[in-house]
């Protein structure tokens, strides 16, 4: 680029975007690493001191600060975190494996579909997203509650006395997780299923396979990333998350992050609000690990086909 | 409309007819794409589809696979109607144009995934997908993927793939495209080598003229959804049954003339004949012109070399005349001082009046 015209002669500002758009060096990204860093790796650091710290405040300001192991291994001998922490992870795979199971048919619905259906699918996937989830969680409490749709429909249709109790419960909790999730795990689903060859599904059949046999043998397989990287997007969210479990469990539902918000706002206890957010974290590093690595089992073809 | 002629070629076709496609149609919205095709293949033959883009010959070649319902008319395998068989109980192979190898399975899981889908016993599998791979001399490559492959190799694992589970009928679309010039070539004769020594019935389409007179004992020339000739690779460019397939089939110089009393004069004194009357559209193969260097008195076809260009062995000139006409020829290298150059006025003669072919206008 700079080579074609002389730099001489040409405005500063020109050149300046010559060498930044260039690709030489880490330029195009300084932005985004400036604000990574204010925003997230600083007050990482500053979560981190205060979850390995004893703390002294006096009028909201930080008096004394000695390094301290206390936080930590209390945490690690506490029962409470055992169980909270074995309910969050529990919550989080169960909605990732049933965002799966609801969410590939649906690209399956997308993949075998004409435009219309397609646009349709696309339409109804994003829609939700369009919504906050909060509003969504407030949803969720008129279907369920006591004089929700749910209970209403079925006391009119005569299949129960009283009205069954969902919400408060983990069931309300688990319903409104996939519901939330659900688009989450279809999108990129589709993007995998948009890009799929039609002509291997005919290579398929025309090699013997039936419908079953091509889905299991073809686009399953071919569907992986997809699968891998919706996975790992919904078990992050749903591991982290904070207003499902707190709206649609009422308050005494506890996973790690209502304990991380109960310590910090209720307790005014900094340091094990940090200790538990810092497990949160490592778990949950954990968790994608382990989704990566499945998930590479199941795509080695695109390795082999790369060396 | 011609008269669709079909007839053998000498050492091709024998026996009972494998395929037969009987009067099918193929309708997307207003726009038809098969207009009641009918054609058959015997045992052992090759039969190529040979059209430009959009004639139909790959739909009329996935409604013999079964990918598409034609919405009037039968395939017909072995007598046995296809109407009611679904793709995957079919009798045919297909070799897809992109090949279609599965990307996620190595070549020995790709040419065994029509044995799994049958249930075959792993023991057998792996002994006839071995087999397949020695057929199309991949023996080795098996625990390689589709994508460490290069095209020809693609292009082999494809035939294996559908060799192994063999099929009664071959069905390759246009299977040369993804390879280069000179692969293709060598390709097509090897190709024609295994399906003759296999003596399998195969039907292939392209839009190659050279292609198709390399593979076939039979070539089908598609215009439009329709069948416009069906006849021997040799009959077809020596008997085209019209200008069409006279354009498509080798290139032609052709010109409009008048036919009178079963000759048609030719534009450098000679005459043709004909059983034609009235205006005619004549067509002359370049290798039936000759041209020379006029002498300063010369009459008749004197033009002007405005192009020439080395093809192989031969020199192909464009010569232009007075009127704004344009012939090609071809011919032979000669004395190379004594070939035009552009620029130079030549003569333009028919070798052979008897070569040339006429058709109504």
């Amino acid at each position: 680029m700079t080579g074609a015209r002389p730099a001489i002669g040409r405005p500063v500002h020109e050149r300046l975007a010559d060498a930044l758009l260039s690709g030489r060096g880490v330029w195009p990204a300084v932005p985004a690493i400036v604000a990574l860093f204010c925003l997230a790796v600083v007050p990482f650091v500053i979560l981190l001191s205060l979850g390995f710290s004893d703390v002294v405040f006096s009028r909201g300001e930080i008096v004394s600060q000695t390094f301290s192991l206390e936080h930590i291994s209390r945490a690690l001998g506490d029962t409470l975190y055992w169980t909270t922490f074995q309910r969050s992870i529990t919550l989080a795979v169960t909605t990732t494996l049933l965002c799966m199971l609801l969410g590939f048919p649906v690209a399956y619905l997308f993949l075998i579909g004409g435009p219309w259906t397609r646009r349709i699918i696309l339409v109804l996937t994003i829609a939700p997203i369009l919504t906050s989830g909060i509003v969504r969680t407030y949803a969720w409490i008129v279907i369920l509650g006591g004089r929700g749709v749910v209970n209403a429909t079925l006391q009119q249709l005569g299949l129960i006395d009283a009205p069954l109790r969902i919400i408060n419960t983990h069931w309300a909790v688990l319903i409104g997780m996939v519901q939330i999730h659900l688009p989450i795990m279809i999108l990129p689903l589709i993007a995998v299923m948009s890009r799929h060859d039609r002509r291997l599904d005919e290579a398929s059949a025309n090699l013997g396979a039936t419908r079953l046999g091509t889905l299991r043998h073809v686009i399953l397989p071919l569907s992986a990333p997809g699968l891998g990287t919706g996975a790992a997007l919904v078990f992050t969210l749903s591991y982290t998350t904070f207003v499902v479990p707190q709206l649609l469990g009422g308050g005494n539902y506890l996973n790690a992050a209502t304990m991380v918000y109960e310590q910090v706002v209720y307790a005014l206890e900094w340091s094990k609000g940090s200790v538990t957010a810092v497990i949160l974290m490592a778990t949950c590093l954990v968790g994608l690990v382990i989704i990566a690595g499945l998930t590479n089992l199941a795509t080695g073809w695109t390795r082999a086909a790369r060396s | 409309m011609s008269v669709v002629t079909e007839a053998g070629r000498p050492g091709g076709a024998s026996g009972a007819a494998v395929v037969e496609a009987r009067e099918i149609v193929k309708r997307y919205g207003s726009l038809t794409v098969l207009d009641r095709c009918s054609l058959t293949a015997a045992e052992g033959e090759i039969l190529t589809l040979l059209g430009p883009s959009g004639c139909g010959k790959t739909t009329l070649l996935r409604c013999i696979a079964g990918f598409i319902t034609p919405d009037a008319g039968a395939v017909r395998i072995d007598g046995a109607d296809m109407g009611p068989v679904p793709v995957n109980r079919r009798p045919v192979g297909v070799v897809f144009q992109s090949y279609a190898l599965f990307p996620h399975l190595t070549v020995a899981r790709n040419v065994g995934y029509g044995l799994r889908m049958r249930g075959a016993p792993a023991a057998q599998i792996a002994a006839r997908v071995g087999a397949a791979l020695d057929t199309v001399s991949l023996a080795g490559l098996g625990e390689r993927y589709p994508s460490q492959l290069s095209g020809g190799q693609q292009q082999r694992v494809a035939i294996a793939r559908v060799l192994v589970l063999q099929p009664r009928v071959l069905l390759l679309d246009e299977p040369f495209n993804a390879l280069d010039a000179k692969l293709r070539s060598s390709m097509q004769v090897e190709l024609r080598h295994l399906i003759k020594q296999l003596g399998i019935t195969a039907i292939f389409v392209t839009h190659d003229q050279e292609e198709a007179m390399t593979l076939s004992d039979r070539i089908a020339v598609m215009r439009a959804g329709r069948i416009e000739q069906l006849d021997g690779p040799e009959a077809i460019y020596d008997r085209p049954a019209s200008a069409y397939v006279a354009d498509f089939i080798g290139a032609s110089n052709a010109w409009s003339a008048e036919a009178q009393g079963g000759r048609v004069p030719l534009p450098d004194g000679q005459a043709m004949a004909t059983a034609l009357a009235g205006p005619v559209k004549v067509m002359v193969r370049p290798q039936n012109l000759a041209i020379a260097k006029p002498g300063d008195d010369a009459t008749g076809w004197i033009g002007e070399v405005r192009f020439r260009r080395h093809v192989g062995a031969m020199m192909e000139y464009e010569v232009g005349f007075a009127d704004g006409s344009v012939i090609r020829t071809l011919a032979l290298h000669g004395d190379r001082a004594a070939e035009p150059t552009p620029g130079d006025r030549v003569s333009v003669s028919v070798r052979d009046p008897g070569a040339c072919m006429a058709f109504a206008a």
